[in-house]
């Protein structure tokens, strides 16, 4: 075979800055890396020596797509070291602001991000001018979300209303009414929209996940809950840097993490939805079912359809969440600083996002250590490109191009945790 | 303007206030507050910029002001009208998130949600470093463009008035 090479040097469609290369010789893909070129950003250094109290306000711009995420594991891992039980209503208006992150993170990989690639379409922009209500429904699910975000959060984006114990301030019965009207509406979108997403046509593509995500005996997780997997694995947040570790790769300033003697494993919507499955609502999965959602979705291509079924889900449990609303007698449980160290993952729009923290007598943190679901999942991320070349060796290259940056689509990276742009290079020798 | 009612003209002043230069939308819409009318609505903007379409929902005229990477000096100032074209390539701000301020212009544009009347002013920075100010020749430039809007919304507003009287 000629020796060819492939390269793509932007791709919009990703969060954040990374480059793809993928070799190819004598006809077979020989090796694949997904390369997070960005200088580190020192962020666990940089909680070193900071209050406890610090910690939500820093870890939120770690991200300016899922920064809740980083405020939802950074809050419970301090309180689980400081021993601080929140009541109800806050674990409810915590959970109903998980819900507009991921109603505004889904809505916009789903339809700007990642439907072009289906189409047929180079970009969203060009997408609109042939499916307008597509993007038109986007566009108001995902400013729903950011109303969520912002009645809650106090902001759209790095919200500054969170706090150990609490929230600053909680919302009334009132404030929240105009917004579950909003979602009303965006629950109706919602649905409109994984139904176009269900006639998609998608590649044939199988392939043999270990998934993992949280799993809470009753309901479908975002804040709480034990780390699970498909093959076993059920154990407390606790245990995580025991079962999983982070290594370095050369080519890239992002750690890999790999499940100890398994390797590889997928976090994000197809491992929850694969082991959370039965606490969706009869209704959200009667959807599931009518855009042909299997129970467990081997195929990456098809996590749209289990994003679009999030959403409507999201939509559906905020709902409930604001009609079973009230108030808390107070916002917050005042903290009180110990030494101790704090575990908690909770389900960032990506999948499962861990946070540690040791915090010392007077409330400094010594040491933090965090892991995203994006490093969680680019081995995963890897292994499918390299699947789907080597399937497509036959392709033209801007086929074959087109279907390995749809491929890494699939699994909505947030290197901005990260990165920016994403160079995709293949090379035949 | 009572509260509901809605402006005849947006003023939104993109970026973050903590990144060098970039502060730059949002110091010429600081400077401009309480300097307008009460038909014109000031917004800074410093994060999801696909949300600047349900922004300017609803409302006829759109003034955008935001710092862009430098391509020939630093401080220079270039005004944009976007009503009938896009941004030309090179001029186009870039984002750390998917959609830019380029892109969500057009894509306003694919839809038929652009306003009647969308400038641009855009501002060449000099640095964007985390935590550091608006650099001198950047700063001097803000009580400019704010000027330069005054007299667009002066403009914009007297015709506005004429077709409404017409």
């Amino acid at each position: 075979m000629a020796n060819r090479t492939i390269r793509v040097d932007y791709i919009a469609r990703v969060e954040g800055e990374s480059s793809l290369e993928l070799s190819i010789r004598n006809g077979k893909v020989d090796a694949v890396r997904l390369s997070i070129f960005e200088p580190p950003r020192f962020f666990e250094a940089l909680l070193r020596g900071r209050g406890f109290v610090e910690v939500l306000d820093i870890v939120a711009r770690i991200c300016g797509i899922c920064p809740i995420a980083y405020q939802m594991s950074g809050v419970h891992a301090v309180e689980d070291a400081l021993g601080i039980e929140v009541n109800e209503p806050i674990r409810a208006l915590r959970r109903l602001l998980y819900c507009g992150e991921w109603i505004q993170s889904h809505a916009l990989h789903i339809v700007m991000l990642h439907a072009p690639d289906f189409l047929g379409y180079p970009d969203a922009i060009a997408m609109a001018r042939d499916h307008g209500e597509a993007v038109q429904r986007a566009l108001a699910l995902k400013k729903t979300g950011n109303d969520l975000l912002r009645l809650l959060g106090g902001r759209e984006i790095h919200a500054i209303n969170a706090r150990v114990g609490g929230f600053y301030r909680v919302p009334s019965r009132a404030e929240l009414a105009p917004v579950a009207e909003a979602l009303k509406h965006a629950r109706d979108q919602a649905i409109e929209s994984l139904r176009w997403t269900g006639g998609f046509p998608f590649p044939e593509f199988v392939r043999d996940y270990e998934f993992v995500a949280l799993r809470h005996p009753d309901e479908y997780p975002m804040n709480a809950g034990r780390i699970v997997s498909s093959a076993g694995l059920d154990i407390a947040a606790a245990d995580y840097e025991t079962e999983f570790i982070e290594r370095q790769v050369p080519y890239s300033t992002a750690l890999h993490s790999e499940l100890k003697e398994r390797g590889a494993y997928l976090v994000g919507p197809m491992a929850r939805y694969a082991l959370n499955r039965d606490h969706l609502p009869p209704e959200v999965l009667a959807l599931a079912n009518e855009v042909g959602l299997e129970p467990v979705c081997h195929n990456p291509f098809r996590s749209i359809l289990v994003r679009g079924v999030e959403v409507v889900y999201a939509c559906h449990e905020a709902l409930r969440l604001i009609t079973d609303y009230e108030p808390p007698s107070r916002p917050f449980v005042p903290p009180e600083p110990r030494a101790a160290i704090g575990y908690a993952c909770t389900e960032a729009p990506r999948g499962i996002l861990y946070h540690r923290y040791r915090i010392d007598a007077d409330g400094t943190i010594l040491d933090a250590s965090l892991v995203p679901p994006t490093a969680q999942n680019q081995d995963i991320i890897e292994e499918d490109l390299r699947e789907v070349a080597t399937a497509g060796l036959a392709l033209d290259e801007e086929t074959l191009k087109a279907r390995c940056e749809q491929s890494i689509r699939n699994h909505d990276p947030c290197i901005s945790c990260a990165a920016h742009f994403l160079k995709l290079q293949v090379r035949r020798t | 303007m009572t509260g509901d009612q809605q402006p005849l003209a947006l003023v939104i002043g993109i970026g973050n206030r903590d990144r060098g230069d970039d502060a730059f939308g949002p110091a010429v819409a600081h400077r401009l507050m309480g300097r307008v009318p009460s038909t014109v609505r000031i917004l800074e903007h410093s994060g999801d910029v696909l949300a600047l379409i349900e922004d300017w929902d609803g409302i006829p005229s759109v003034i955008v002001i935001d710092a862009m990477a430098p391509i020939s000096k630093p401080g220079q100032v270039h005004r944009f009208d976007l009503t009938e074209s896009p941004l030309p390539i090179g001029f186009a701000p870039s984002s750390s998130h998917a959609l830019g301020v380029a892109e969500t212009v057009e894509l306003a544009r694919s839809l038929g949600r652009l306003p009647q009347c969308l400038l641009a002013y855009l501002v060449e920075g000099e640095q964007f470093e985390t935590g550091v100010p608006l650099s001198p020749v950047i700063a001097a430039a803000v009580a400019d463009v704010a000027e330069r809007v005054l007299a667009e919304l002066s403009t914009i507003l007297e015709t506005d008035g004429r077709a409404q009287h017409a």
